[in-house]
């Protein structure tokens, strides 16, 4: 291969080079791009999780209480027992287990949505410390209570008052703004676990629905080896049995409703399309090359060039080509990674996973978490389309070597 | 007539279909001999240098080569033997537009193991005898036809081949240029001992040869 020849031939005919190029450059975009997207749907399946500080919650649906009177469970949350709580820290793969208990409290004079939480557990709702927006976090082994911000403004509750939630009292010692930190499992009020579960133990109206122990919960929130969340979650049924409802990065991606979400399989079928055009386009360059320098390849043959020396040479341009071609799509897949990193998407939250009377204001409405789509291209993505289209290049090179071997200078030339 | 020619054709014969191009020629050119070969338009004169210099196979028939028999070579034998053997020089001069003048001249070395300065000398000392040192780095397109010429016949001799074939190499130029092209090819003929066959209509320029050959309907006929 005779790098001096490439360059020139990829210079002088650089319209040629550069309609090659940019139509690699296109199909390798559509590659990064689609993958791009792929990764910023999983990626955004994964925040509303992950901003509880888990990877999977795990509830059980129950009854709906008889009388909604004192402190009762949502029918979406009821007992998950402690026993069933350490098998499940047993499966592989668990890394931690945040605990919580998720109460509606029904006083005379008010409604309450609580939720019981463990302050130093790092798995789960603690990451609600980073939210308080007045006062501080609950501390441990203090009956205390959290109330969120929006709640307390509509009931005149400021930090330093003392709130009665289901007959007992707690100190108001800060304010939170829930909305920052998460969709899921938002209250009025967060108490630490232990006060919730006196709470629940000592309501009869709860233990009627769903019989409760002091150490039970009925909400979890779980850290987990990413590999295995899907394993984990068919796991996890067996041991709660049918009415567990177990959510995942892949069931909101189901609930994200895009084309990208719902199926890898569409993700790698245009993949594959977007390389087929890739492919296509570098070997429709390279034949259009060979054909277009038939006498040229005559001429190198003649001169004593053997079919490897110029199958070489031209193999040579077409790498050449499809390299530039490839970066060439990376730069336009980033820049329009970056355009589509300003799309917004809205994930709904069920209804189940952060339950409100729908008798309360805004209790049937549909909770969405928006966010901006996090569309980036990894390294290893535009790494790994730059090296395809290299081995494009290369391939069609090869590919194309029979044509090569078949022109024959005595024909080409014969009719100077 | 074959035991001391530097290149030798017997009993070729070529046909394309139905069509018999060459009838059963036999031909022997010895070294430092300067051939021409002459005939008019279709009488298969471009066809006998092809498959004399290795381009193409008779049908049947034997060539051989420098002693060597390359009938039965294959293709990529065939270019070997060309890069070491033999020169070529084009009606249409063939340069590579894309490549400088002393690039084309280096073209039959660039897949030799040879570095790039010495092909790079080697291609300059060419251009220098074909007095075109000046027009070293131009383009084919920046190059008159008798430039371009030279080029193609520096190009020829930048391997040191033991035989030059030419398909009527004065074809594209006008008369004067044209003998300036046939007298450089005598002078090489004479100082290099390099043997010259020929291919050309035109009955002046033939005449300078040191032995003519016509061809009529595949045939050699005196």
């Amino acid at each position: 291969m005779n790098f001096r020849y490439m360059a020139k031939e990829l210079y002088y005919q650089r319209r040629r080079s550069i309609i090659a190029a940019v139509g690699l450059s296109i199909g390798i975009a559509l590659l990064i791009i689609l993958n791009a997207l792929s990764i910023a749907y999983r990626q955004a399946a994964q925040i509303p999780l992950k901003e509880i500080g888990a990877d999977i919650t795990v509830q059980r649906a129950g009854d709906v209480p008889e009388e909604l009177s004192g402190a009762v469970f949502p029918c979406s949350a009821v007992t998950i027992k402690d026993s069933e709580v350490k098998k499940l820290a047993e499966l592989p793969g668990i890394q931690g287990i945040g605990k919580a208990l998720l109460l509606w409290v029904f006083d005379p004079d008010r409604a309450w949505i609580v939720l019981g939480i463990e302050r130093d557990n790092q798995v789960g709702p603690s990451v609600l410390q980073y939210s308080v927006t007045e006062g501080r976090f609950i501390r441990s082994g203090q009956a205390e209570a959290l109330v969120e911000v929006a709640y307390a403004r509509q009931f005149g509750i400021q930090v330093g008052d003392r709130v009665s939630i289901s007959g007992s009292e707690f100190p108001v010692v800060g304010l939170v703004d829930a909305s920052r930190a998460t969709k899921i499992a938002v209250a009025n009020v967060y108490l630490p676990l232990k006060e919730a579960q006196r709470l629940a133990v000592e309501s009869k109206q709860l233990q009627s629905v769903s019989p409760y122990a002091a150490e039970d919960v009925n909400l979890l929130f779980i850290k987990a080896d990413q590999g295995r969340i899907a394993a984990l979650s068919s796991s996890m049924k067996g041991i709660l049995g049918d009415r567990a409802a177990i959510a995942t990065p892949d069931s909101f991606l189901k609930l994200l409703g895009s084309l990208f979400a719902l199926s890898d399989k569409f993700t790698l079928a245009a993949s594959l399309i977007a390389i087929i055009v890739a492919i296509l386009i570098a070997f429709k360059t390279m034949a259009g090359n060979i054909a277009e320098r038939a006498k040229e390849i005559g001429v190198l043959k003649a001169v004593g060039w053997t079919n490897r020396n110029v199958a070489l040479q031209l193999m040579g341009e077409s790498i050449v080509q499809c390299f530039v071609g490839g970066v060439l799509g990376f730069i336009i897949a980033i820049i329009v990674s970056y355009g589509l990193s300003f799309i917004s998407v809205s994930i709904p939250i069920p209804w189940e996973m952060s339950p409100t009377p729908h008798f309360l204001p805004g209790g049937g409405d549909q909770v969405y978490k928006t966010l901006q789509l996090p569309v980036t291209v990894p390294w290893s993505l535009a790494a790994g389309s730059v090296l395809l289209s290299v081995v494009i290049g290369g391939m069609t090179g090869g590919l194309l070597a029979r044509h090569i071997a078949r022109i024959k200078p005595s024909e080409v030339l014969r009719h100077d | 007539m074959t035991d001391s020619a530097i290149l030798s054709g017997v009993d070729l014969r070529k046909s394309y279909g139905p069509l018999e191009v060459l009838k059963g020629v036999s031909f022997a050119v010895h070294p430092g001999e300067f051939v021409c070969l002459v005939g008019k338009s279709g009488c298969g004169k471009t066809t006998l240098l092809s498959i004399l210099s290795g381009l193409e196979k008779p049908t049947t028939g034997k060539v051989s080569l420098d002693g060597k028999d390359i009938t039965d070579s294959s293709e990529d034998e065939l270019a070997l033997f060309r890069r070491e053997n033999v020169g070529f020089i084009f009606q249409s001069f063939n340069l590579i537009p894309t490549l400088s003048a002393w690039e084309n001249v280096a073209l039959p070395l660039f897949p030799m193991k040879i570095s790039p300065q010495q092909q790079r000398q080697r291609a300059t000392d060419m251009l220098q005898r074909m007095e075109l040192d000046h027009r070293m780095e131009h383009l084919p397109s920046a190059l008159s036809g008798g430039e371009k010429q030279r080029v193609a016949i520096a190009r020829a001799l930048v391997n040191r081949p033991k035989i030059i074939f030419a398909d009527e190499p004065t074809g594209n130029l006008d008369s004067a240029t044209g003998e300036a092209i046939m007298s450089i090819l005598h002078r090489l003929n004479d100082e290099e001992d390099v043997a010259v066959l020929m291919v050309t209509h035109e009955a002046d320029l033939a005449k300078t040869a040191d032995r003519l050959i016509r061809m009529k309907d595949g045939e050699i006929v005196s």
